[in-house]
């Protein structure tokens, strides 16, 4: 305890009723263990009784045993009413050592203490100890119900709050769909206008190709036409060692694009 | 006493106890004088610890003494009287946990007897039940008609009541009182002897090998376990009957 003390812990000492209620029940104890041990147990047995009533009487001058004696030997003979008597009365006092208490007659002392114990407690309890403890079961109850009230408030404001968080969650879903479906319209629709771009350009150039390749075919043909004709007028010059004239030339050309013409 | 070779304690040994102090007065102190004062101690000691102990969560005493007033105020005073009783809830508390640990020191080792195998505490608590029960009637109801309503309780037909009113003048206030008394002190008493008869019995049989004198020993146990519950029961009992009277004495027309 007091190393705890030392390191600042808060010191937990026995409170003083603590400590006069454990040494009261100590002392109580001891005195029920060891001042009424079974082997103390009371009560006289039936010799004991009987001896000490014995011991007690007095008759003819004499105590005990001796007196017995002469007063059974007096009233044996009937000449002593009062002998006859005081054996009487003797022998219902043995008789009353052999008879069991009866154990349903309280002892005075008993119900003395047993009334002192109660009338203790009862003003105890009802003064004091009762109440305390019935306003700390109650404070609790209080303080439970409070907790629980405030629990079931929070719970309803934190399903309030639940719910307007799903409902933007849903508003935010639909207009991410919203979104997401007006991106799609735009790009189907770029997508359309990029093909159909890409498709007119690509018209576009097949078209200029076709028109380069048919004017470079007329090229290449004209090309042809003059070549031709320069080696075909050369050779037809060299065969018959004049120059020709223009009519003669043309006809030879034609006459041989047509020849080429038809082998294509 | 002998009976067959086994030497049975007389009566006096095992109900009388001798004096220990202030022998030859009116406050001479004996071993059940002494239980009186233990429980009365230990009673107080439980609810003091209890109400100076105020965890959330109630452990030990603190349980103990909680426990005891939700026992009584729900199983007794609520199901007899009805929430009109709670001011009769120390009154009744009291009774319980005094009773209760006077009866229990009957299992408690080297102690061994239930105080209230003597008539004293049982036939005094009787007797302030019964104060109790008829002060109560009698300033709810006014004299008249508490003695009315007692000898001649409402709902009966008129010719019965030549039988009724006798039979509730005795059980009213004469039987009641007795009858608490002696169901305890009885009840106890029994156990006390029960259990003594077979302590005797398992010792005495001890010397004739282990299965004869295991075979009391073992009774002995589970009577010590029994008896550890009629302490208990007996304490309800009293209590019950007592918030019943008191319910009756409010409420006559229950």
């Amino acid at each position: 305890m007091r190393a705890r003390n030392q390191h600042g812990g808060r010191a937990r000492r026995p409170s003083r009723l603590r400590r006069r209620a454990f040494a009261g029940a100590l002392v109580l104890l001891a005195a029920l263990w060891f001042g009424t041990s079974p082997v103390a147990a009371a009560g006289e047995t039936p010799g004991a009784c009987i001896v000490e009533k014995v011991d007690a009487l007095e008759f003819g001058g004499q105590r005990g045993a001796e007196a017995l004696h002469i007063l059974e030997e007096t009233a044996a003979t009937h000449v002593d009413v009062g002998a006859e008597e005081k054996l009487a009365s003797f022998e219902k006092k043995l008789e009353g050592c052999l008879e069991a208490p009866n154990p349903i007659l309280p002892e005075v002392t008993e119900i003395i203490w047993g009334g002192i114990a109660f009338v203790v407690l009862l003003g105890l309890m009802q003064w004091k100890l009762f109440p305390a403890v019935k306003r700390g079961m109650d404070r609790r109850a209080e303080k439970i119900r409070g907790d629980l009230d405030a629990a079931e408030t929070a719970r309803t404001e934190a399903l309030e709050v639940k719910a307007g968080y799903e409902a933007e969650l849903a508003d935010a879903r639909a207009e991410a769909g919203r979104i997401v479906d007006a991106a799609r319209a735009d790009a189907e629709r770029v997508r359309a206008d990029l093909v159909a771009r890409a498709e007119e350009e690509a018209a576009e150039l097949r078209q200029r190709s076709d028109q380069d390749v048919e004017a470079a075919k007329r090229q290449a043909l004209s090309d042809l036409h003059s070549e031709v004709s320069a080696i075909v007028i050369g050779a037809a010059e060299s065969v018959i060692g004049q120059n020709l004239d223009h009519d003669t030339q043309m006809q030879l050309i034609e006459s041989y694009i047509d020849d080429v013409g038809s082998r294509n | 006493m002998s009976i067959f070779a086994l030497d049975f304690p007389a009566v006096t040994h095992l109900f009388e106890w001798p004096d220990i102090a202030f022998t030859d007065t009116y406050l001479a102190l004996n071993k059940t004088s002494l239980i009186y004062l233990v429980a009365m101690l230990l009673t107080v000691v439980t609810f003091g610890l209890a109400a100076r102990k105020r965890s959330l969560v109630p452990s030990g005493v603190q349980h103990v003494a909680e426990g005891g007033i939700n026992f009584v105020e729900q199983n007794i005073v609520m199901q007899t009287i009805g929430a009109e009783g709670r001011k009769f809830m120390p009154f009744l508390t009291s009774l319980f946990f005094f009773i209760f640990f006077i009866n229990i020191f009957e299992v408690i080792p080297f102690i061994q007897f239930p105080g209230n195998s003597r008539m004293a505490v049982p036939l005094l608590l009787a007797l302030v039940v019964w104060v109790v029960y008829n002060y109560i009637g009698i300033r709810s109801q006014g004299l008249g008609g508490y003695l009315k309503n007692s000898l001649f309780p409402p709902g009966v037909p008129w010719a019965l009541y030549l039988i009724v009113a006798p039979i509730e003048l005795f059980s009213t206030f004469l039987i009641r009182p007795l009858s608490l008394a002696i169901r305890l002190w009885a009840n106890m008493m029994a156990g006390h002897l029960l259990l003594v008869t077979f302590a005797v019995l398992s010792a005495a049989l001890w010397g004739f090998g282990y299965v004869p004198g295991l075979l009391p020993f073992f009774m002995l146990v589970l009577l010590t376990a029994f008896e550890i519950f009629v302490s208990a029961l007996q304490a309800f009992i009293f209590t019950i009957l007592t918030a019943v009277y008191i319910g009756g004495s409010l409420h006559p027309e229950h």
